[in-house]
Order: C-alpha cells, then sequence, then structure tokens
C-alpha cells in the first residue's frame, strides 16, 4: 500500500497510484517540490484515476500546488477522482469546483477554451 | 521347544478300545460260539450214539429175556395143551387124570399145581370133578377142587377158557391159598366129539406156573454196566414186578425212594405212545433218567430199562469235558497269538502316537521317526507320518520367516510411523510460528499409517513483519503404506513449493501438474490450503476436492469458508483451481478437516456430520484451538466409541491473534482494542488492521474507507502533536461492531486536547492560514454520524460513532 507517482507532460500531469496519506504524503510533496520548481510552470493535472485513498495530510499536497501556481496565475486541475476521494475533497472543499474535472476529455475540453480565451481576449 | 520340558505322552486308549481288546472281543466272539456249536454237536452227536447203544443193549436184553422166559412158558404150554388133546382124543376115564397131572408136575418143576377141572354142562352123566395136585414142602398134595365149596366152573382161570374155548393165561397173582408165592395159571380147555361130530367143551386143563422162576430168570440176567431193569407183568390185574440184573443194589445207590409203580406206569404210557426210550417225566426218579420200554411176546409182559441220564451220559460228559479242556487251551493259545498280533500292530502305532506326541505342543517337529519302515500299512503310516512331519517343519520355518518379516515390517511400519510424525509440524514449528496465530491440530491415523496430512509453516517475505502463515489438510484416497508414501511426496511437495510463497491456487496447480505425472496407482488428495496474512487477517484459500473449512468468528457464529472446489490432486492434468479471498477478524478461528471427523461412523451408521461440528464450535467458549481440536477428537471418538475407526481422522484449528489485539464481546457489540504504537508506521498497521477487521465483518468497502480516513486523522493528529512535544504517550484505537454502527475510540494518555472545540475551519480563508489538525478533525465530524470527547482520568477519549452503512 504506497503511493506511485507518474509523470506526464503536456499538460503537466502527475497521475497518482495508490493511497495518499499520512505517510505518502512526504513523496507527492517532494515530487512537486521537483515539479514546482522545475520552470515557469502555469498548469498542473493531478490524474486520480487510481488514487484509491485521500487523507487530509494528502488534500495539503494539492492545497499546496494550487497556492504556488494560482500566485503564478496558473491553474491546478483535478481530474476523474474515485467517488471516495471525490467525498474527501468534496468535504474540505480543497479545490474550487470548477477544478475538478471528471475526466481527461474534460479536462482537455476545459483547456483548449481556456486558450481560446486567451488567444481571443489579448 | 524350551517351554514344554516334559513331552507330553499321548493319551493312554482305555483298555477296552485297544486294538488288542477289540481284537479279542471280535475274534473270540467269533470263535467260541463256533467252538461252541462244535462241541454242542459232538457231545450231541455222542449222546445219540450212547442212547442206541441203550436201546440196542435193550433190545438185546428184551430178546434175551424172551427167550429165556420163552424156553419154559412154552414147553410149558406145549405140554398142557398136549395133555388137553390127549384127554380130547383118548377120552380117559377121570380116574386116569391124576396119572396125566402128576405127568405135568412132573415135567415142569416150575409148575406149583396143576388140575384137570370137569364140565359138567348139561351131561346128565357126568359130575363135578377136578383133581388138583400141587407141591407143597417138597412133596406134591392132593386135593379135590369140587370136594368143597370151591365152585370152580365160576373161577376166572375155568370160566375164560371155556368161554373162549382158547387156552389163556391169567394175570399173574399171589397165591394166598395155600404157597403164598406169585403164580400165574395156564388155562386150556378140551373137548369131547359128539356123534353128530359137534364138539363140546369137556373141561379146563390147568397149569399154575411158579413165578419165583421168573425172579430167578430176571435177577441171573445180565444187566450190562449201568442201568437198573424189571420184568413186569401187563397192567390188567396185580402187578408182578421182577428186577432184573443187580437192579436192587443199583437202586440203592441211584435212588433208594424209586417209586416202582410209578415206573411202571410210565412205561405203560410209553408203550401207548408207541415210545420205547425216552427221558423219564421229571419228578419219578431223584435225577434224570432214560426208560426203555420193551413188549415181550410172552405173556404180554414187559422189560423196563431205568439208566441214569449221568451214567449213560457219563462217556459222551467225559468227552465233552475232555473238550472243553482241550478248547480252553485252544483259546487260551489263540488269545495268545492275538495278544502278540495286536502288540505287534499297537505298539509300532503307540510308538509313533509317542513320536508325534512331541508334536502335539508346538513346533517341536524333530521326534524321531524309525528310519527303516516296516513293510506293512504301519510302515505306510510311518511314511506318511514322515511327509507330514517333513511338510510341517518346512511350513513351520516358512511361518516363523513370515512372523520374522512381519515383525520386520511391523518395525519398518513403526518407524515410517514415526518419519510421518515427524513429517507434521511438532512443538519446534510451533516456535516458528508467527505470534499472531495460534494453531492446533490432531491427527489419527486409522492405520499405523496414514494417508492424512495436515502442514503449516510461516512464509516470511518482505513486506510484512511477519508475513503469511501457511496452513493445509489433506487427506490421501486411501490408508496404509500407499497413502502414507503418497502422503509423504505431498509433504514434500507442499513445503518446496509452498515456502515460496506460491498463492494456494496456484501451488495446488504445481502440485497436481507433479502428483499426476506417472500416477500409475491413480492415487488422489483431497486438499485444502490456505496463506493468512498475519498483518492484515486477509486470507486467500484454494480447495483441491476437500471438505470446506469451517470459520468460527469471535462473536460465534460460524459458516463455511467458501472457496470454488476444484479437481482432487493427482487426478487430472489440466486441472485448475480458484483463489478464495476473504479476511478474518482477530479472534476468529478457521477449523480445517477431513472426513474421517464428519464421516466418523457410529455402529447404527450415523455420521457425524457437519451439522454437530458447526454446533460445537458455535457452542464453544471461544475459538482457542487446542481446546477445540481436543473437543471435537473426543466429540468424534464418544460418537463412534465401540467402533473401530475406519479413517485417519485429522482436524485443525488456526486462530488469528495478533498480538496487540485484545477483543471482547458483549451481549450487543463487539471489540477490538488495538494497541497502537505511536508514530507513522503505527498508525499504518492499525489501518491495517482494522482494515482487516471490517473487511472480515463485510463493511461495505466505501464505509471502510471512511472509517479508515477517520482513523487516520485521529491517530496523525495525537501522533503529530505528542512527537512536536517530544513525548512518549499511549494510543489505543477500539473499533466495535454493534448490529446497526461502527464505533470507533481513540484514547491517548496525551495532554488534554479536546479537537471538537476549535470552531469548523474556514474554508474559505486561505488554506495555508488553516490550523494544523483541523482539516483532519474536520473530516472526521463530517464523516462520522456523532462524535464525542471526553477527557476520563488523564486520558483524552474521543469517540467517532457511524452506520455501518452509509446512509
Amino acid at each position: 500500500m504506497s503511493l506511485i507517482i507518474a509523470q506526464r507532460t503536456n499538460p503537466p500531469t502527475l497521475a497518482l497510484t495508490g493511497r495518499l496519506d499520512t505517510h505518502t504524503a512526504p513523496d507527492l510533496d517532494k515530487k512537486l517540490d521537483d515539479v514546482l520548481h522545475s520552470g515557469d510552470i502555469k498548469q498542473l493535472v493531478f490524474d486520480l484515476t487510481q488514487l484509491e485513498y485521500l487523507s487530509s495530510a494528502g488534500i495539503r499536497c494539492f492545497v499546496r500546488a494550487r497556492k504556488f501556481i494560482e500566485q503564478r496565475g496558473g491553474k491546478v486541475a483535478i481530474v476523474n477522482p474515485q467517488p471516495g476521494v471525490r467525498k474527501v475533497l468534496d468535504i474540505v472543499k480543497a479545490m474550487p469546483s470548477t477544478g475538478i474535472f471528471g475526466s481527461i476529455a474534460e479536462l482537455d475540453e476545459y483547456l483548449d477554451e481556456m486558450q481560446r480565451k486567451v488567444r481571443d481576449g489579448e | 521347544m524350551q517351554a514344554v520340558s516334559n513331552p507330553t505322552k499321548p493319551p493312554r486308549v482305555a483298555a477296552f478300545r485297544t486294538v488288542r481288546a477289540r481284537m479279542l472281543f471280535w475274534i473270540l466272539a467269533v470263535t467260541i460260539p463256533i467252538y461252541g456249536a462244535a462241541m454242542y454237536i459232538s457231545y450231541d452227536a455222542a449222546a445219540r450214539r450212547l442212547e442206541a447203544g441203550a436201546e440196542r443193549d435193550a433190545d438185546e436184553l428184551a430178546a434175551r429175556l424172551a427167550a429165556e422166559l420163552d424156553a419154559v412158558i412154552r414147553t410149558m404150554e406145549g405140554g398142557v395143551r398136549t395133555v388137553a388133546y390127549q384127554l380130547e382124543e383118548v377120552d380117559p376115564p377121570p380116574a386116569q387124570y391124576s396119572q396125566r397131572i402128576l405127568g405135568i408136575l412132573g415135567a415142569w418143576p416150575d409148575v406149583y399145581g396143576s388140575t384137570i377141572a370137569v364140565e359138567v354142562g348139561d351131561n346128565p352123566k357126568a359130575r363135578s370133578f377136578a383133581p388138583y395136585h400141587f407141591r407143597r414142602d417138597g412133596a406134591i398134595k392132593y386135593s379135590n377142587l369140587a370136594l368143597d365149596s370151591y365152585g370152580y366152573r365160576d373161577l376166572p382161570w375155568y370160566r375164560r377158557a371155556a368161554d373162549s374155548k382158547q387156552p389163556v393165561w391169567s394175570a399173574p397173582y399171589f397165591d394166598t391159598g395155600g404157597g403164598d408165592i406169585w403164580m400165574v395159571t395156564y388155562s386150556v380147555p378140551f373137548f369131547r366129539k359128539l356123534p353128530d361130530a359137534r364138539r363140546v367143551l369137556a373141561g379146563v386143563v390147568t397149569a399154575d406156573l411158579d413165578l419165583n422162576w421168573v425172579h430167578d430168570a430176571a435177577s441171573n440176567a445180565s444187566l450190562g454196566p449201568i442201568g437198573m431193569g424189571w420184568l413186569s407183568s401187563p397192567p390188567n390185574g396185580e402187578s408182578f414186578i421182577a428186577p432184573i440184573g443187580a437192579t436192587s443194589e443199583r437202586i440203592a445207590a441211584f435212588d433208594p425212594s424209586m417209586n416202582q409203580a410209578a415206573i411202571r406206569n410210565a412205561g405203560e404210557e410209553m408203550l401207548a405212545k408207541r415210545t420205547t426210550f425216552a427221558l423219564l417225566p421229571t419228578g419219578i426218579t431223584a435225577a434224570p433218567a432214560y426208560m426203555a420200554v420193551r413188549h415181550l411176546q410172552t405173556l404180554e409182559w414187559r422189560l423196563m430199562l431205568v439208566i441214569p441220564q449221568s451214567e449213560l451220559l457219563a462217556e459222551a460228559r467225559t468227552l465233552l469235558t475232555r473238550q472243553l479242556w482241550l478248547g480252553a487251551v485252544g483259546l487260551i493259545l489263540l488269545m495268545a497269538a492275538i495278544t502278540v498280533v495286536a502288540a505287534g500292530i499297537a505298539r509300532p502305532i503307540h510308538a509313533l502316537a509317542e513320536s508325534v506326541g512331541h508334536a502335539a505342543h508346538g513346533d517341536d517337529l524333530s521326534f524321531q521317526l524309525p528310519d527303516k519302515p516296516r513293510q506293512d500299512e504301519v510302515g505306510v503310516l510311518t511314511e506318511a507320518l514322515r511327509r507330514m512331519r517333513n511338510s510341517l517343519q518346512e511350513h513351520i520355518r516358512l511361518r516363523a520367516e513370515s512372523l520374522a518379516e512381519q515383525a520386520r515390517l511391523e518395525r519398518e511400519l513403526e518407524i515410517a510411523a514415526s518419519i510421518q510424525q515427524s513429517m507434521l509440524p511438532g512443538s519446534e514449528t510451533t516456535i516458528n510460528l508467527p505470534r499472531a496465530t495460534e494453531v492446533a491440530a490432531a491427527l489419527i491415523p486409522a492405520k499405523q499409517v496414514g494417508g492424512d496430512l495436515y502442514d503449516y509453516f510461516t512464509i516470511r517475505d518482505g513486506t510484512s513483519r511477519d508475513g503469511n502463515l501457511f496452513f493445509a489438510v489433506g487427506d490421501v484416497s486411501d490408508k496404509g503404506i500407499p497413502a502414507a508414501l503418497f502422503m509423504a511426496r505431498l509433504s514434500a511437495l507442499l513445503r518446496v513449493l509452498g515456502a515460496g510463497g506460491e498463492l494456494p491456487d496456484r501451488l495446488l496447480t504445481a502440485i497436481n501438474t507433479r502428483l499426476v505425472e506417472g500416477n500409475d496407482a491413480c492415487m488422489f488428495v483431497t486438499i485444502g490450503c490456505g496463506l493468512l496474512n498475519v498483518e492484515s487477517g486477509r486470507i486467500r484459500y484454494a480447495s483441491a476436492g476437500h471438505e470446506p473449512p469451517l470459520l468460527r468468528n469471535l462473536e460465534g457464529s460460524v459458516r463455511t469458508l467458501v472457496a470454488e472446489n476444484g479437481a482432487a490432486i493427482g487426478i487430472e492434468a489440466a486441472a485448475v483451481y480458484q483463489l478464495g479471498e476473504g479476511f478474518v477478524a482477530p479472534g476468529d478461528t478457521i477449523v480445517l478437516f477431513t472426513d474421517g471427523i464428519t464421516e466418523a461412523e457410529t455402529e447404527s451408521g450415523a455420521l457425524w456430520g457437519v451439522e454437530r461440528l458447526t454446533s460445537l464450535l458455535s457452542e464453544a467458549p471461544n475459538g482457542e484451538p487446542a481446546a477445540l481440536v481436543k473437543q471435537i477428537v473426543a466429540a468424534v471418538s464418544a460418537h463412534a466409541s465401540g467402533f473401530h475407526v475406519t479413517d485417519d481422522l485429522t482436524v485443525m484449528a488456526v486462530r488469528f491473534a495478533p498480538p496487540g489485539v485484545a477483543t471482547r464481546t458483549d451481549e450487543t457489540s463487539t471489540h477490538w482494542l488495538i494497541e497502537v504504537e505511536p508514530s507513522p508506521t503505527g498508525v499504518k498497521q492499525a489501518q491495517q488492521r482494522l482494515y482487516g477487521i471490517l473487511a472480515a465483518r463485510s463493511i461495505a468497502s466505501e464505509r471502510i474507507g471512511d472509517i479508515e480516513l477517520i482513523v487516520e486523522e485521529l491517530l496523525t493528529n495525537i501522533v503529530r502533536a505528542a512527537n512536536s512535544e517530544s513525548r512518549s504517550i499511549r494510543l489505543t484505537l477500539d473499533c466495535a461492531l454493534t448490529n446497526e454502527n461502527v464505533v470507533l475510540t481513540v484514547r491517548d494518555n496525551g495532554v488534554e486536547f479536546n479537537p471538537l472545540k476549535p470552531e469548523s475551519p474556514d474554508l474559505d480563508a486561505d488554506i495555508a492560514d488553516r490550523g494544523i489538525g483541523g482539516l483532519g478533525i474536520y473530516i472526521v465530524r463530517q464523516l462520522a454520524d456523532d462524535c464525542s470527547y471526553a477527557r476520563v482520568d488523564a486520558w483524552n477519549v474521543f469517540e467517532a460513532r457511524l452506520a455501518r452503512r452509509p446512509h
């Protein structure tokens, strides 16, 4: 019972598999340090499709990432949380409801929309 | 053989059953009657011969006597008749009658007296006249019978002759008139010729014969060496009896009281029956005697002879006695010969019996038999005995060998049994058991070695501190050595393949592949095996045709540990086994068994059955394996008591009892009190324990997630607080299950802290500003139906309650 973190790019994504709890949260924190300081990152997606369990320690990681990126005008999105995990996210309202997507496709659609807005608006 | 120091003799044959006795009996039984018959015939023939001789003697005597009597009587008859004839022819004057009478007296000295009596009749010239001359005192006297009142014409001697006109003899009579002697009178009539040629009676001439003469003649007669004889007058008239020969002396010697008259009567009876020789009727003589009777022509007299039987047959008896002696000697010789012959038969037989008798008591067959057997039936018997002895010796030798072989097999079986016993986990393996489990097992083989098997051992792997407990119970399709050997292979495979931590289904497949190979004996085994994770209580189980184990949970209810049953091992190479998965909670006990338990039979055929096992388990006070196993074995034994065990019995109980978890049940709830190590690792372990408990009690996985989260948040907060203050605390988690709820109670003896006191975090505020722990408590309060806090005796007691099923 541990956490596996898979990193993908475009958009930068951390896919979490397993349990994100007091024990594994430090691993994610460490990974986030690498990711967040690797450059000018404006977007970060947590793919929670494979995440089974989430405790408050894990939520803190998400909040930390969100704080860091949003300060730079970026955005953090959570994709496809399982019901148990979704329930915890809902309880603590750790993410704005606009930041949680049911699937990668939903997220892609959203991101495309954002880019179009940026292009159109500027 | 040493045990029989005094070899018993053959039993004595009852004396009357011996060969000798039988031969004596039968030979004598046949010989003696023949002997007896021969002697009787011989004696009888001798007696007949003697009797015939006696008859002949009687005839001779009769002839002699008759001749002697005739010599006197016939001549006297002739003389008297001549006188009568002369009287008729010459017709002398009566004066000359005396002259003629005297002539008669002169001619026959035995004539006592004589007369010529004249017939008067109707002759006018005649007058009574009867001159009688008789002897008296040596002189001849005269008397005229017509002078006295003696009316002679009416007297018998005259009348009979006159009437019959024939010469007649009178019966003997005893003359009392003058002579006092026995006499007999001969009367002859004479006639006168008339001119017309008629003859008329002229008178009667008589002569009185003195019978003394007869006495003399009789007593002078030679009687022969034995017997007594009498000459007797005919029965009419007075009886005259003259003893013959030495009769008088012999009577005195034989029977002084002999009644002569009775003898005479007997003789007359014999004559009436025309018998001449016979035994006298008893009673007449003192001793048995023969009687011979002869009727003499002379005067109709009788000759009677009485011959004592003993005397007549003395010769025959002497002969018989001699024959008896001879026979006795012969019989004695015969008996001696029989004895010798019988001994000749019986002695070798007896000797054989005595020799063979040595063997009667057992294995000592070294008895001696004659080297050169006789050329008879005994020899044949001896040869047969020798062959029997030899083949018995051979048989006994083979038997001893086979007994030795059997004993060796027995020893080998004992060794095999102990080896087999050593294949089962013993106390040394118990020591190596993970602390989290308690195991007890019993295996009672029906024979010395059995086909049942149980095994358990720890498999350590990298992922868990204590690892897994592997356990298995199997039942080979047979009993005895083949089953034991098969079981040994199985046991080895289980150890070798199972030690690698292979999951039960794959383990069974691997074992099956190996055991199917070359299984020409078509043995098979049913086996159930499982892996119990001693950390979480996770159990993985697979079964190859074996009875499903029973699971007695802490609360006392019993259910079957379900697993898809595959084919028994050893039958089908392509058999597939399914893995069944589940959890057991601390305090739960898994009971595995073989059909020897459930199919234990009473004599009436009632099986013990799974039902009894189930109720025994649920009624047991707790799931303590050793006690359960003991109880089950006792119950099965009691059930099948008095009936032989037909199958191996195996029962194994595994209780999941991880350290640091205390269990308790009361009427409404079951408690698991988990000692939590106050560290992140400890929290994780506690979470795992709890997960196992909840999964074992079929709490929905979503709800388990909630509970896990609550526990993590609560415990993490406490641990973090303690760590930050570098305090060492005690921390426990109690999980209580009721029918509806799950109640989690966290106790710690740290600084008093009521997590419910802070207000709910302002979630809209910047998250970085939120207090440590506040988020976790918030989650807990959101997930639980009810939360409470109390400070009890320096302990923080936090309780969260939530329904077993989410709303």
